[in-house]
């Protein structure tokens, strides 16, 4: 065993000589760079077996930290990670579930231009989006410019904004159906009343063309609190310095916010962008709640993406099919995240 | 050297966690031929089993040994014969202990098939809710056929009145039906007396039915009578189309609806009905609708005989508001004759992952059978085999209406399932659901609908 | 006459300066209403008969004989208390898994060098773009092969270990200055005990942040348990809610009062946390 160590100790001696020799030689500066990090190696080996230590204390570094990581990472790696590969598989195949897995390549993507019920949520989920974020994005930021400012009981407002963020869908969907309701609900009741419209023309919130305002509608409602803190950070993160040398340059309330907020903003607007973005192809309990009815079914004029997911999964035992189209719901939020990155990126060089 | 080989390790073992997780994510995968190729031997292990059965009974009995069987139901609280059906079949199978799981009423079927799906399910019987949950649990390989079993038992099929055949998958038979429900109008005698108008008879036809639900719908406001009340389901305004026998839903042409939701949807502008938008927006209930005491008529499933019962003897609903109630056959087209109607079967089945289905078949026979039918009847609920003297015990029951009319109302002369067994029903069913939906919401116009439905059930077929 | 002048223009700069902020104030006013009516509705719906409800003329927000029993018949129309006791269970052991085991991760990552550490890193960042429905289904059948479906466990396994909350906490890790651990390290503390004894209590702004945005998502999450919990007496809240709303759908006072229950347990911890929140949100560098 010692003589082992002698031995060892010997030859890693000898190799870090000869690499010094090495290093004096080369001329490449990068190629004796190279060297020098190869010695340093040997040499902390050394010393390592020269005070008898089992592990170098890299390896001991890596071990903390993957101490600290595991936990999590494991978990993660489990019921994140491994579905998202299965995912992705899954939607070149055919299964039920039961029966034999068959490998069928693109056919369950052919499939999606000819599906009418595809086509609508496809439909559906994009005028949702378009209509979601930008307004959501818009009402977040001007609601966090304003309760920025010094005003009266500013830490009641920021929580009443943050309260329908708070709340359950499943509660809140419910009262919105009777505030909306068609014919007996207080907003259709002021329409009828105070604006005069006709009882026939009242408007059914619930169904028809106009269900995809009100689920946009609902969402601005309850997601614009949590973009209104977001954004709040981000103000705060401002040097008020800023402001200042704009009052000395006589800068009015508007170039202000052009000149100073909006740029200073960016980053926050393209985190606040991306993940209302992708929360909103996500969209499916809303619809259900909102648009249902009795029994949860959507028709064309309210199913969006994953709902269609959902039904193909678990009501036709369609799993290759419903992978295929979570793949274009993947798909869709990849590339407006990768448009944004871009965008982003051209504007910050 | 000996640095290397630890971070190797430790990687290793990390991505070991990953593929842990991998292998059981494809065990699900590649657990998944198993099922299939047991019920390709299937069919041989039941022959061997049914040769071995008289043997195995014999044993059983005289042993006595123990036998549990797993039973998947839902809302067992609410539901009284569950628990009437365990008792009266353990109090004469001593041997044998019933185990209910409750999985619920609201998507049954959607459970039950993620229950059975892959290995693992310990269930040996469970309850088929609906058609197109069972078209999926047959495609799926997870039910027992069971023509065997019937052929040794010897049972006569003509006795369910040829709803079998409306479930039969590729001439074999996966379920035995126990419960058979069938539409009828319940009505509200208290508004017809205040309105002076006749009741609904057991020979409607549509014309008079909907000249009757005019005539006793009040428009006042504040004190509004409807005439009639659909619920939100395509069955109860589309499937008039079905009862002259002539057409199914399966058709793949569904130009016979059209005049049924002509009728519905003028009704509607006449305020005869609730509208459709408002009862899917508060996702109102039927029982709701009609225990209010606005409703003068309400074409609804039997099953809702046992509900007004049960609900007006403990209070639940207002008996001064829809207490005195009674109920006549379905209206019927000119020329098809009246106590045609629709049904919904629900039966019970074997699963092929049992390793009893002997005795999980006694069961299902037991229940679908005489016996079974009259612990049905006594609940107030109508067995799949339905006979004079079942008809007697339930409208016998204290509570069902007293009149000789809706006794008569009972008695169904041709029976058409709402939803018949097809490969892809599901998809049908989902169709015509969600069509049925652009319709009554006036998102689309009848015959726009109506082409849809063609269009989009056309290509299924392909 | 140009004293004047200034003087008229800072008038008028001070008059537009209130106009200005009585207008901030009238818009507030508005936003407010509309954020608060929905919530007061629902308070005054949940005593009202269902009558009641939808009379608008004379609207009244309090009724002359308010029905408090609603809120006592709806423990005993569905086993609320049952749905309860198992969102409040998955929900607290979600939130500690959650808190603990992202804060250990983010630590790592935030002040310890090694190995595969942006390999890694970008591992979670690349799923937090992906939506949880893209894989679920896939999921679903795993955590079925593994004998999870219709289990509390599931449930939490699902939600536990997500990477938002490795991000947050990384973010915010990286906020506060190397240097501390640097002194801490060549005192011969432990990567563990700096983690307890000095990332941990100053973390507590960005772990209320992440409290409340994971109490929220699994106490409100109906997707993942209409999935994975079928058993009556394993469903949550949102679910039993949900139910109740499709057997009861006309009595509106009692759906109003289930409603307000589920929200109680959120708001209160909502409140008790938020004066943390708005710099649980700065600090974490979720600006960008």
């Amino acid at each position: 065993m010692n003589e082992n160590k002698a031995a060892q100790i010997r030859q890693l001696e000898t190799d870090t000589e000869q690499l010094m020799e090495k290093i004096r030689q080369e001329k490449d500066i990068k190629k004796k760079q190279k060297l020098i990090a190869e010695r340093e190696k040997k040499q902390r080996k050394l010393t390592a077996v020269r005070n008898n230590r089992v592990l170098s204390r890299e390896t001991k570094r890596d071990l903390v930290a993957y101490s600290f990581i595991a936990p999590n990472f494991i978990g993660f790696a489990v019921f994140t990670l491994v579905p998202i590969v299965f995912a992705f598989a899954l939607a070149f195949m055919k299964w039920d579930g039961s029966n034999e897995i068959t490998f069928v390549g693109i056919d369950n993507f052919t499939r999606l231009a000819d599906d009418t019920f595809f086509l609508a949520a496809f439909r559906n989920t994009i005028i949702y989006v378009i209509g979601t974020v930008p307004l959501t994005m818009v009402a977040s930021l001007a609601l966090a410019i304003v309760l920025n400012q010094k005003i009266k009981a500013r830490g009641f407002f920021r929580t009443v904004a943050f309260f329908p963020y708070v709340a359950s869908l499943v509660a809140i969907t419910a009262v919105w159906s009777m505030i909306f309701h068609p014919s007996k609900g207080p907003v259709n009741y002021l329409l009828l009343k105070v604006f005069g419209v006709p009882q026939e023309n009242l408007p059914k919130w619930f169904s028809g063309s106009l269900v995809l305002f009100t689920l946009i509608l609902f969402s601005v409602w309850k997601y614009m609190g949590y973009y209104m803190v977001i954004y709040l950070a981000g103000l705060q993160g401002i040097s008020a310095e800023l402001y200042e040398a704009g009052s000395l340059d006589g800068a009015n309330t508007w170039q202000k916010f052009k000149y100073i907020t909006w740029p200073q903003l960016r980053s926050t607007t393209f985190f606040v962008v991306v993940m209302l973005t992708i929360n909103c192809f996500k969209v499916y309990d809303i619809a259900v709640m909102l648009a249902g009815g009795g029994d949860g079914k959507l028709s064309t004029s309210a199913t969006v993406l994953v709902y269609y997911i959902y039904q193909n999964a678990f009501n036709y035992w369609d799993l290759g099919y419903s992978s295929a189209i979570a793949m274009v719901l993947f798909l869709m939020v990849l590339i407006i995240t990768l448009i944004q990155f871009r965008y982003e990126k051209k504007i910050n060089s | 050297m000996k640095r290397k080989l630890l971070s190797i390790l430790l990687t290793t073992s990390m991505l070991a966690a990953v593929l842990s997780g991998c292998g059981s994510g494809s065990g699900g995968s590649e657990s998944a031929p198993e099922p299939a190729a047991e019920a390709e031997s299937a069919p041989a292990e039941a022959e061997e089993e049914t040769a071995q059965a008289p043997e195995a009974e014999a044993e059983e009995t005289a042993s006595g040994e123990a036998i549990t069987l797993k039973w998947a139901i839902w809302d067992k609280d609410i539901t009284p014969y569950w628990q009437a059906i365990k008792d009266t079949y353990e109090a004469s199978h001593e041997n044998v202990t019933i185990e209910m799981t409750d999985l619920g009423s609201t998507d049954y079927m959607t459970v039950l098939a993620t229950e059975l799906s892959g290995s693992g399910s310990e269930f040996d019987v469970v309850t088929i809710k609906d058609v197109p949950g069972y078209a999926t649990l047959v495609s799926k390989n997870t039910l027992e056929p069971l023509d065997s079993y019937i052929a040794d038992a010897g049972i006569d099929l003509a006795q369910y009145g040829g709803v079998d055949k409306q479930v039969t998958v590729d001439g074999s038979l996966y379920e035995l039906p126990f419960r058979n429900d069938f539409w009828v109008v319940f009505y509200n005698k208290d508004i017809f007396d205040n309105a002076g108008v006749a009741y609904p008879t057991n020979d409607m036809t549509f014309e008079e039915y909907d000249a009757l639900a005019k005539q006793v719908t009040d428009t006042t406001y504040g004190a509004q009578v409807y005439g009639t009340h659909y619920h939100t389901w395509r069955s109860a305004v589309q499937l008039f189309g079905v009862l002259d026998g002539q057409h199914s839903i399966l058709d793949g042409q569904y130009d016979f609806f059209t005049p049924y939701y002509e009728m519905v949807l003028g009704q509607e502008d006449e305020q005869v009905c609730r509208n459709y938008a408002d009862l899917s927006a508060e996702g109102l209930h039927y029982s709701a609708a009609f225990s209010g005491g606005d409703v003068a008529m309400l074409n609804m499933g039997s099953w809702f005989i046992s509900t007004m019962i049960a609900n007006i003897q403990s209070g639940e609903y207002d008996a001064s508001l829809c207490g005195n109630w009674g109920m006549v056959k379905y209206p019927h087209a000119e020329g098809v004759e009246a106590g045609s109607t629709l049904g919904t079967i629900t039966g019970l089945a074997v699963t092929s992952v049992s390793d009893q289905k002997d005795a999980a078949f006694e069961f299902v026979k037991w229940v679908s059978g005489e016996e079974g039918a009259k612990v049905m009847a006594e609940t107030g609920n109508f067995p799949a085999l339905m006979n004079d003297e079942i008809a007697d015990i339930i409208s016998g029951l204290e509570g069902f209406p007293t009149d000789a009319e809706s006794k008569e109302a009972l008695k169904v002369s041709n029976l058409y399932l709402e939803v018949p067994y097809a490969e892809n029903v599901s998809a049908i069913n989902d169709i015509l659901d969600t069509y049925h939906k652009s319709i009554m919401n006036r998102e689309i116009s009848i015959e726009e609908g109506i082409a849809a439905m063609n269009e989009e059930v056309g290509k299924l077929g392909q | 006459m140009s004293e004047q002048m200034e003087n008229k223009k800072f008038r008028s700069k001070r008059k537009n300066a209130i106009a200005g902020k009585t207008l901030v104030y009238i818009i507030l006013l508005i936003i407010t209403a509309a954020m608060i009516v929905p919530f007061l509705w629902m308070l005054s719906a949940s005593i009202k008969s269902n009558r009641e409800v939808f009379l608008m003329d004379p609207f009244v927000w309090i009724p002359e004989q308010p029905k408090w029993d609603n809120y006592i018949k709806i423990w005993t129309k569905i086993p609320l208390l049952k749905f309860v006791q198992n969102t409040v269970f998955l929900t607290i052991v979600v939130t500690l898994l959650q808190l603990l085991t992202s804060s250990f991760a983010a630590y790592s990552f935030a002040k310890l060098e090694f190995k595969h550490k942006n390999a890694l890193f970008l591992a979670y960042i690349a799923t937090i773009a992906m939506p949880w429905q893209v894989y679920m289904v896939p999921q679903f059948i795993m955590m079925r092969g593994m004998g999870l479906n219709d289990k509390l466990l599931a449930m939490i396994c699902l939600q536990a270990f997500s990477a938002f909350g490795v991000f947050l906490m990384k973010q915010f890790y990286e906020g506060i200055p190397s240097e501390l651990c640097e002194a801490a390290r060549i005192d011969g503390m432990s990567e563990y005990k700096i983690y307890a004894k000095i990332m941990l209590p100053l973390s507590k702004p960005s772990l209320s942040t992440l409290t409340i945005f994971t109490f929220v998502n699994t106490w409100n999450d109906y997707l993942g348990p209409l999935i994975y919990l079928k058993t009556e007496t394993k469903k949550t809240i949102q679910l039993g809610l949900k139910m109740f709303i499709g057997q009861y759908s006309a009595e509106y006072g009692l759906i109003m009062a289930g409603s307000v229950v589920s929200l109680i347990p959120v708001i209160i911890v909502f409140l008790c946390l938020q004066k943390y929140f708005v710099e649980g949100v700065a600090s974490t560098g979720l600006k960008g």
